[in-house]
Parts: structure tokens; sequence; C-alpha cells
């Protein structure tokens, strides 16, 4: 009944790009993406930070491609053939940056209602969970859903911008 | 004349060396002849003495020859001639005659005639010259017309010669002075009146020495002839007639000796004569012709005394005639003796028999200086009356060696050494009688079985060693037998009890022989199961072969399996690629349906037909990544199985080899039962032979022990004989153990000793446990 009311409250719906990490799954909503790419070799970058593999060339355009197992400091595990890189567009104040980030594996596109997203899960102030946006049950799996502009804000990375 | 005949063409070879000596009266009577002569004439002494001598004149020779040698000797002269002679069987032999008168006291008395051998040149010249003579009748056998004249020239005398000589040398002489004394030259005259009447006085002397010489030997040679040795001669002149006297001195000296010596020899075989006719030994001497010449008086009254006995047997036997009678008359056959005494070399001794009288005679040839037999003596024994007493002694000495002592010799006619002889015969036979009547008795009384019957009587020497001995031949005897009735009777015993044990001992080998014969027959089959097992063996072997042989298969079947799978493997790897690049494609459309959606969701309403597509494309990719990973799993797990596969073919692959190996050595091992087995049968056969060999000597065995038993059991009956029979002896005092072994006679225990046997067994048994300490006890059981 409250899900009626809700779909009823809000019935646009978004298209989420679900993938697959440490055996967990992650969604970033679709108009983020620009491109989802097969692992390759990256330009290694001194002095980043460890998350930071390295910088890609994408049609001309140099793109920095982030480990997110590191970034949200999992296992570090080798790259398989299944390895994408999804490249999105980050928007910030200071406009928009393509920043690709390394995935275990691509796992789907869904039409995600907004009422069907819960709320991230209050952890105090100190823990900071602005990169999430909520959280998706899909099929008994709880898919968290990234705010990417909040997480792949170039801000928040060090080092990163004397690079660019 | 006399014609003496017949005669033959036999000619007698007359002996070198020998001569034939004759002398006769001056009528021609023969009064002597030598031996050689008498035996080429072939006739008796006797019947040459007193003989004219031309009987033994052969028909051959001339008449005129012997008017010649007549007329020679009656003038005094030697005449020499070959003569032809014949013996008195006809045959003729050749003499070289040489007939001379013999003077006395310057007057002829006889004529001696000396023959030698002639050469056989000699001969034929003579029997040619008297086959010519006879041929034309010659009246002389002198030569005859001119040769008479020549000769009568050669024999004028040297008196005559010389005064023709002397006449011869003074005519001349005597004319030359005429001629001088014509020619008035006086001195020439003188010197050959000289020389002539010089040469003449030489002449005269010479002369009158040669004639005066030769007159003093010619009475110096008829003085010799007469036996007067003692004349004188000058010779002491150095000239020729010196010589020639020296010479004729010598002869006379020589023929003085030799006259010496001849007498000597002759007075010496007067004496043995002499010696002869007085010696007790009947001698005879008889020449080569076995005529006697010569008997002493012994023989001469032996002969007489014998002469009766002796005509029983030779009626023509006259003791008186004996002398110059041949000894043949002795003999009843002549030849034999004829054949045997001339031809005498040793001694001959021989026996005769003549009537009852018995004469020995040993007869010894005569040999003259050169070892030619010249006669033969004769020494006769009359054994007659000795022979009767050996033939008597001899009856008794027979009768003596044969058993017969009761004869003795008479003692009536027997004296001297015969008496004692036969006296002290007749006592050794009493002696010897006594001895063996003795004997007798005794020896009589042991072959009737009494040992208790010695010899009593006294004696002396080997017949006290006889008695002694007989005595102690009865007490050994009856000491033997009474040791011998002690050893019949144990062997008596024994021989019982080694029947018993021969029983046994025969029943045990016919039971050995029995267990033979079954071990025999086991063998036999056991041969033949040992044969089966070889066959087996030999089938198993040929198992094992085709064993291997598929096993071998088996391994090359396996590395094809292993190598499929590897094939398989691949194929298996080259799909897992495949099935990757499929999943890479499925992951690329993937990826490309994501991106197609990404531009589809940014397209907004416009792309929302497109994002259909995406998502159906992106289904369908997400099905291929799927698929292809399912058919990798498929694949992945083939793959593992096919690996396991392999890994067990592999195994399979060394397990078929290690039992192609496995089999291979039960192939071998299998070979080896069968050549074993093959082994073990002939090894087996020879067991069987060896079985079947001591089976036939057990059975051998088996008939020995049969046959020993029997012995045994006849054994024991000889000897129960042997001590009946020793009862036939008694002797003196002696305990008879005979008895008491007859009367035992029932058999012995059987068996005694096998159960002895059997305890010392058990006890040797018992021994085995305790010690063997008490070695002595298994020794006796060994023995057993």
């Amino acid at each position: 009944m409250a899900n009626d009311a809700m779909g009823n409250q809000s019935n646009m719906s978004g298209q989420y790009l679900t993938f697959d990490l440490a055996g967990e799954m992650y969604g970033v909503e679709i108009l983020k993406v620009q491109e989802i790419r097969g692992w390759e070799k990256v330009r290694n970058i001194p002095n980043a930070p460890d998350y930071i593999k390295g910088a890609l060339n994408l049609r001309g355009e140099v793109v920095p491609i982030i480990d997110l197992r590191v970034r949200f400091a999992m296992e570090n595990r080798e790259f398989t053939p299944v390895t994408v890189v999804i490249i999105l567009c980050v928007e910030s104040e200071q406009g928009t940056n393509v920043i690709g980030v390394v995935a275990d594996a691509v796992s789907d596109v869904l039409d995600i209602k907004l009422a069907d997203i819960k709320e991230k899960p209050n952890l105090g102030s100190k823990i900071d969970t602005r990169f999430m946006r909520g959280i998706y049950v899909y099929k008994h799996n709880m898919i968290m859903l990234l705010n990417v502009d909040k997480l792949l804000n170039p801000d928040e990375f060090e080092g990163l911008p004397s690079l660019l | 004349m006399k014609v003496n005949m017949p005669v033959t063409e036999n000619e007698v070879m007359m002996k070198d060396g020998t001569i034939l000596v004759t002398r006769t009266n001056l009528k021609g009577v023969i009064t002597y002849a030598n031996d050689a002569f008498v035996e080429i004439s072939g006739f008796s002494y006797d019947e040459l003495i007193g003989k004219n001598h031309n009987m033994v004149r052969h028909p051959d020779m001339p008449a005129v020859a012997f008017q010649d040698l007549w007329e020679s000797v009656k003038a005094l002269r030697p005449w020499s001639q070959l003569v032809k002679n014949r013996t008195k069987s006809g045959d003729y032999y050749w003499v070289e005659a040489h007939v001379t008168p013999v003077y006395k006291q310057g007057v002829p008395v006889e004529y001696l005639s000396v023959r030698y051998a002639p050469s056989r040149a000699q001969v034929n010249e003579a029997d040619t010259f008297y086959r010519e003579l006879n041929g034309r009748r010659a009246t002389t056998i002198r030569p005859v017309g001119l040769a008479k004249v020549i000769k009568a020239i050669k024999e004028i005398s040297i008196n005559k010669k010389a005064g023709m000589i002397a006449g011869a040398f003074l005519l001349p002489n005597i004319f030359l002075m005429k001629q001088f004394y014509d020619a008035q030259q006086l001195l020439p005259l003188a010197i050959v009146a000289l020389l002539s009447t010089l040469a003449c006085i030489l002449g005269y002397r010479l002369v009158r020495d040669v004639t005066g010489s030769l007159g003093k030997a010619t009475n110096m040679c008829y003085q010799m002839t007469d036996n007067n040795f003692r004349n004188k001669t000058d010779i002491d002149r150095n000239d020729l007639i010196g010589d020639f006297n020296r010479a004729l001195y010598g002869m006379q000296v020589k023929l003085n000796a030799d006259m010496a010596y001849m007498k000597q020899t002759g007075s010496e075989s007067l004496r043995i004569k002499q010696a002869l006719d007085n010696v007790s030994s009947c001698v005879m001497v008889a020449n080569t012709n076995l005529e006697i010449i010569y008997m002493n008086d012994t023989v001469k009254s032996m002969f007489k005394n014998a002469e009766k006995d002796i005509q029983q047997q030779l009626p023509n036997f006259d003791a008186d005639k004996l002398l110059g009678a041949n000894i043949d008359q002795f003999h009843k056959n002549p030849a034999h003796q004829r054949g045997m005494v001339p031809n005498l070399q040793g001694t001959l001794t021989s026996e005769l028999v003549i009537g009852s009288r018995h004469m020995n005679f040993v007869a010894n040839p005569v040999l003259d200086e050169s070892g030619s037999r010249i006669g033969t003596v004769v020494e006769w024994l009359d054994r007659t009356h000795e022979v009767k007493i050996e033939k008597e002694i001899e009856n008794l000495v027979e009768g003596v060696k044969t058993g017969n002592l009761s004869a003795r010799i008479e003692m009536a006619d027997k004296d001297g050494f015969f008496e004692k002889l036969s006296q002290g015969i007749n006592e050794l036979t009493d002696g010897i009688e006594g001895v063996f009547s003795d004997i007798n008795n005794t020896m009589h009384s042991m072959a009737t079985g009494d040992l208790s019957n010695k010899i009593t009587n006294e004696y002396e020497g080997v017949y006290d060693d006889c008695k002694g001995s007989i005595n102690a031949t009865i007490d050994k005897l009856a000491d033997t037998v009474g040791q011998i009735r002690e050893s019949a009777d144990f062997i008596n015993n024994s021989s019982q009890e080694i029947a018993s044990g021969n029983n046994n001992l025969s029943e045990r080998v016919e039971a050995q022989a029995a267990s033979l014969e079954e071990t025999a027959s086991s063998m036999e089959e056991l041969t033949s199961t040992v044969k089966n097992n070889a066959d087996n063996a030999q089938q198993a072997n040929q198992v094992a072969s085709s064993a291997r042989e598929l096993a071998e298969k088996g391994g090359t079947v396996v590395i094809s399996a292993v190598n499929a799978m590897a094939e398989i493997n691949e194929s298996s790897n080259k799909i897992a690629e495949i099935i990757g690049v499929i999943d890479e494609i499925a992951f690329q459309t993937n990826l490309l349906a994501l991106n197609a959606s990404v531009e589809a969701a940014r397209a907004g309403e416009q792309g929302r037909g497109f994002s259909v597509v995406a998502t159906e494309v992106r289904n369908l990719a997400q099905r291929s990544a799927a698929a292809a990973r399912e058919s990798k799993e498929l694949i992945q797990t083939s793959i593992q199985r096919v690996r396991t596969g392999t890994e067990f073919v592999n195994e399979t692959g060394v397990s078929l080899n290690e039992i192609v190996g496995g089999v291979k050595k039960v192939g071998d091992i299998i070979s080896e039962i069968a050549a074993a087995s093959i082994e073990q049968s002939q090894g087996i056969e020879q067991v069987n032979q060896a079985v079947s060999e001591m089976d036939e000597i057990t059975q051998q065995n088996a008939a020995l022990a049969e046959e020993a038993s029997a012995a045994s059991v006849s054994m024991s009956d000889q000897s129960t004989n042997m001590i009946n029979l020793l009862q036939f002896f008694s002797f003196n005092g002696a305990p008879s153990p005979v008895n008491r072994a007859v009367d035992q006679q029932a058999p012995p225990p059987v068996s005694p000793k096998p159960t002895l046997h059997r305890m010392n067994k058990s006890q040797a048994k018992d021994m085995v446990g305790k010690s063997f300490v008490e070695t002595s006890e298994d020794d006796e059981w060994d023995e057993f």
C-alpha cells in the first residue's frame, strides 16, 4: 500500500547502470555515464593517490581512472577480462569532469522508480555518506546507488588538480 | 801160380802213417804179421801164420813181378815195387812194398816185408804199368834191349870205370910222349910223363879211397842189420867221405839207442804180461778182429771150471781152444758184439748169463800211442754163487717190503760175509716184525675206538720214538676227542640257534622284498605323476606365452588410447579457446549494449525503442556469456576427466608392461619346472631301476637266507650226527660229555637271541633319555 502511494507520489523513474564490486552491487545514474569500456592499461600518474590508477587517453581527452576498491578501502584485486572502466561525467563547481572508475564487472541497466530508492542509513555525522544516493533492493540484493558528483568531486582528490 | 778168387772192385784204403809188416821164412811162409796187416788183410792172425805169403796175392798182379821179387831176394837184394793185394773178402788194396833179406851172422835167415801207403799218382802209374805187362805177357819187369844195355853200362863198377878213364887219359899222353921222344924234345916229354904219372897215382888213390870207404860202410850196414851196433869208422876225416862216415855213425848210434829202447819196452811188456798171468782177476785180451790173443791163468781155470755149465748153452765151447779163437763164440748174437766192441770208446760193463753161470765182464779199449784202436782187454767175474745169495736176500727184502715178515734166510749154506749179512737180515726182520705186531695191535684197538690200549714193550732208537709218538698220538687223540665232544656239543646248540636265527632273517628278508615291491610300484606311479606334471608345466608354459602376447597387445592398445586421449585433450583445449572467444564476444557485446543503453538513456524519449533493443541485445549477450561459461565449465570438466583417463591409461600401460614381465617370468619358471620335472622323471626312473635292482638283490638275499637257513638246519643235523659218531670213542676214565649232549637232543629254545636283541634295543632306547656313559652296553648291542 505504501509502495503504491509512494509510486503515485513520484511516478518518475531513472535508469541506473549497476556494476559489481567485491561481490556487492552498486549503481550509478545512467545519464552520468559517458561510456563503458573494457579494462586497458593506463598511463601511470606519479605522485597521485593510490586509488588513482592513472590516466587514459580517451579520444584526445585525458581521463583519470580511479580504482573504487582502493577508494572504498576494499581488498585489492587483480584485473580480470570482465574488469571494466566506466567513464563518468562528474559535475562540480569547476564544471564537468570526465573521470573513469574501475569496476569488477558491469551488471545491468535498471529502471528504478525514485520511490523505490531507500534512504541511505544514518551513520552519524562523522562518517561521510555523501557519496551514497540511496539503496535499491533488487531481487533481494541491495544495490548501493552512488552519487557520482559527490563521490568523484575533484576537490576531494588529493593531488589530482596539480596533475590536471 | 796161385790165383785167389773171387775179387771185387772195392778198394780198401791204407791209412796214412800205418806200416804193414810181415816176416816170412826163406820159403815164403808167413811167420809174423803185425796188427795193421792182419786188420787190412781181413784174415785172422791164425789164418795168416804158417801160410804162404801168396795167399794175399791179387790176380791182377803179373806173375813176372813176383818172379822178379824172388830173383832179387834170392840174389840177396832188397826189392821195392807197388803191389796190389787182395783181402779175404776179395777187396783190393795198394801198397808200396819193400822186401829185404834179414841176416844172422852174415847169413840170410828170413825176409822182411814192409809196406807203406802209396800216393794216388804212384798207384795210377803202377796200375797202367801192370795192365801193360799183362797185355803183352812180358817175361820180366826189368828193362830189356837197349835199355838193358844202357843200364848195364850205367852199372859198370867204379874200378872198371876208373881203369877206362885212366886208359882214355893215358893213351893220348903216351902218344904225345912218343911224339916228343921221336922229336927228341926231352924236356916236354919229361913234364908230360911226370904229370901223367902224378895223375895216375892221384886217380888210383881217389878210387881206392872211395871204394874202400864204401866197402867199410857196406860192411858196417850189414853189421847193423845183424844187430851189431859197435862198428868203428873214421869220423875225423874232413872231406865228403868224412861227412858220409859221420852220418852213418850217427845213424848207428841212433839205431842202437832205439834198439835199447825197444828192448826196454819189450821187457816192460813182458813184465806186465807176467804180472797179468799171475793176477787173480780173469783177464783176456782180444785184437781188433776180436780174436783172443791173451788169457791169463785165472781166466783159463775159471773157464775150465765153468766149461760144463757153458756147454749147456754153447755146445761148441772148449776151454782149451780159447786162445786165438774169436770171442763171438761167447755170444748168441755175435753181430751185436761185432757192432759194439770195436767201436768201444770207454769202459763197457755187462752181464752175461751162460748156461747157469752168471758172468760179469768189463771191456776196455786198448789204444796205441797215436790213439788208434789196437785191441780190447776184457775182465771176467764169475758171480754165480753170489747171484744165488743175492736172489735169496732180494726175495726176503721184497717180502719185507710187501709186508711178509715171516720168511727167513736159510743159514746152512752161508759162510763169511754172506753168513753175517744173512744173520743180520734175519735179526732185522725179527725186530721189525715185533714192532709192527705191537703197532698193529694198538692201531687195531684205536680202529675199534678203544683209546686205552697203548704200546708197553720196551724199544730203542727210532722204534722207541715211534712207540712214544703212537702213545702220544693216542693220548692226544683222546684229549682231542674229548675237546671235540665238548665243541660238538656247543656247535650243536649254536647251530640250532643259528638255524632259528636264519629262519627269522629269511622271513625278514622276504618282508623286505615285499616292501620293496610296493616301493617299486609306488615309484612307478610317482613316475607317471611326474610325467603328467611335466606335460602340465609344458601346457602352462604355452598358456603363459599366449598371455604374454595378449598383454603385449594390451600395451599397444593402451598406447593408442593414450594418444587418442591426448588428441581429445587437445580438441577440448581448442573448444575451450573457442568458448573463450565466444565469451569475449559476449562480453564485448554486453559492453556495446550497455553503451547503447547509455546512449539511449541520454537520448531520452527518442531513445526508448533503442533502449529496448539494447536491453534485448544485452540479454542475448548475457545469455551468450552464460552459455559460454557453462560450455567452458563443461569443457574444463571434460579436460580434467580426459587427463585423469590418460593417467589411468598410462598406469594401465605400466601395469601391462609389468604383467608382460611377470608373465615372462612365469613362463620361464614354468619352463624350469617342466625341465625339472623331466629331470625328476629321469631321476625317478633311475630310482625306480635302483629299487628294482634292490628288489632283485633282496630276493636273492631272501633265497640266500633260505639257503642259509636250510644249511644251518643241515649243519645242526650234522652236528648231532657228529656227536653220535664221537660216542664211538672210549678212553680211560674220561667223563663222557657226549651222553650229556645226546640227552639234550631236544631242540633248544628257538629264539633266545632275538629276545635278548629286543631287550637290548629297548635298553638302548632307554639309555637315549639318560646318558651314554656306559658305552659297553651299546657295543654289545651293536654286535647283534
